[in-house]
């Protein structure tokens, strides 16, 4: 297990700064966008991990109904806490791409207000599991609010932007379902999606495992 | 299990109309805010855009003080308890959320001819601005009666089951809002994607919310 978390961060240490690399030397720019097209390999990376989050804690909340093994409850806290801070990113990053492509901050399209959505969901769970403190059944309560916003997640992010005419380019396929991405440029974003990915397991595995110690400690003290 | 549903459904409506608060309240609160729309306008033919925007605001405000009331007066009445030992959990889910499809379908059903009256919202097409209705609501009703079940369990219940199922509801209000909007305006009919949007939106959260449900209602 060690082993491999060594290959792990090893791997993400190599690889991140050649993500940096061919998203701001390699790759050429956009037509049109010139160099600040680039946002482009840390916006949809960004975005993809706050989807990954919304995953993550989805699953552990579904993990923690059916084990009942206090460490899950901690771990959903942990996602969906990572969640909320990658979706601000994304929002920021693509109220950013706005301005520069359509010379507006902000224009409710609908891949925007999907992201606004996720983040309203998060800061939703944040708010409950707050409320909730003291009571003995707050992992369970907070856990289904997770599962049922797992299960909205794919309508805003995958249908609707789907339904509705959108000014955002469609991320990865167009409606032919085929890519409209030059090759360098395709190869540069799924590099940085993928070293993203690995980043966000990096931090939730840390995360987590820091989230375990903690608890332990508070419970070492609580007995002395 | 059908019988105690129906056991539990009769209870609900029978004791929700003899103490009428709920019921009273969202009727009066969609009556009030329609005219006092209609009032503030001053008779002014609104966009097709702007009429569907202040039906919907009219809709949701309407029943968010009615939808979570079926849970919170079991926890303030303190008759959870009872119901948690006398019952399996499925059932009363079920019981609550056909009283609030029921609910809320009635909330629709007084605000929409109120709302084309005072507001003079011709709906063209009318059959696809009734499904939008019918469907908006049952997506909002769902979604509405495993948040209602969550904040019956916790501190601050009214303002927090306006912050938690405000961005759970915000993907049906859109659709409902984009969907009255293209039956208001003439031109070509428009097509029934968005309606089965809302149905598979209810389908998906009523399953996830029957599978979920015990894990709340036990605690």
């Amino acid at each position: 297990m060690k082993a491999l978390r060594f290959i792990f961060y090893i791997l993400l240490v190599v690889m991140m700064p050649v993500v940096f690399y061919m998203a701001l030397v390699w790759v050429p720019p956009a037509m049109g966008l010139g160099d600040a097209s680039r946002i482009l390999y840390f916006h949809v990376p960004v975005a993809w991990s706050s989807v990954l989050a919304f995953l993550a804690a989805g699953y552990y909340s579904v993990r923690y109904l059916t084990k009942e093994d206090y460490r899950y409850e901690l771990y959903a806290w942990n996602a969906a806490f990572t969640g909320l801070v990658y979706s601000t990113l994304t929002v920021v990053t693509g109220s950013i791409w706005a301005h520069i492509s359509w010379n507006i901050w902000w224009n409710w399209d609908p891949r925007e207000t999907s992201a606004v959505i996720l983040l309203l969901i998060y800061i939703a769970y944040i708010s409950l599991y707050s409320s909730l403190k003291e009571r003995p059944g707050r992992g369970k309560i907070s856990a289904v609010y997770l599962i049922i916003a797992a299960v909205v997640m794919p309508f805003l992010v995958f249908i609707i932007p789907r339904i509705y005419w959108s000014l955002h380019p469609d991320m990865i396929f167009n409606t032919k379902n085929k890519f409209d991405m030059e090759s360098s440029m395709r190869i540069t974003l799924f590099t940085s999606m993928g070293v993203f990915t690995l980043l966000y397991f990096f931090i939730i595995n840390l995360m987590n495992r820091a989230a375990v110690l903690e608890k332990k400690i508070q419970e070492k003290i609580h007995d002395n | 299990m059908e019988n105690r549903i129906y056991k539990h459904l009769k209870k609900d409506i029978l004791v929700e109309f003899r103490n009428r608060s709920a019921v009273n309240i969202s009727f009066a609160f969609a009556g009030i805010t329609t005219i006092a729309v209609s009032l503030a306008s001053g008779g002014i033919r609104l966009d097709a855009n702007i009429q569907s925007i202040l039906f919907w605001i009219i809709i949701f405000f309407s029943g968010m003080s009615g939808l979570a009331h079926t849970f919170i007066r079991e926890e303030e009445e303190r008759t959870a308890l009872f119901l948690a030992i006398h019952s399996i959990p499925e059932e009363v889910y079920i019981s609550k959320l056909l009283f609030n499809l029921v609910f809320f379908i009635f909330i629709a059903l007084v605000v929409s001819p109120l709302y084309i009256f005072f507001m003079h919202a011709i709906p063209v097409h009318f059959t696809h601005f009734c499904l939008t209705v019918l469907f908006g609501s049952i997506a909002i009703a769902s979604v509405s009666t495993i948040l209602g079940a969550i904040v019956s369990k916790a501190e601050n219940r009214g303002t927090l089951f306006t912050v938690i199922s405000f961005p759970l509801m915000l993907p049906v209000l859109w659709i409902a809002i984009m969907n009255t909007t293209a039956s208001l305006e003439p031109g070509a009919a428009p097509g029934f994607q968005s309606i089965l949007f809302l149905l598979a939106f209810s389908g998906v959260i009523i399953s996830a919310s029957y599978l979920s449900f015990k894990f709340i209602w036990m605690e």
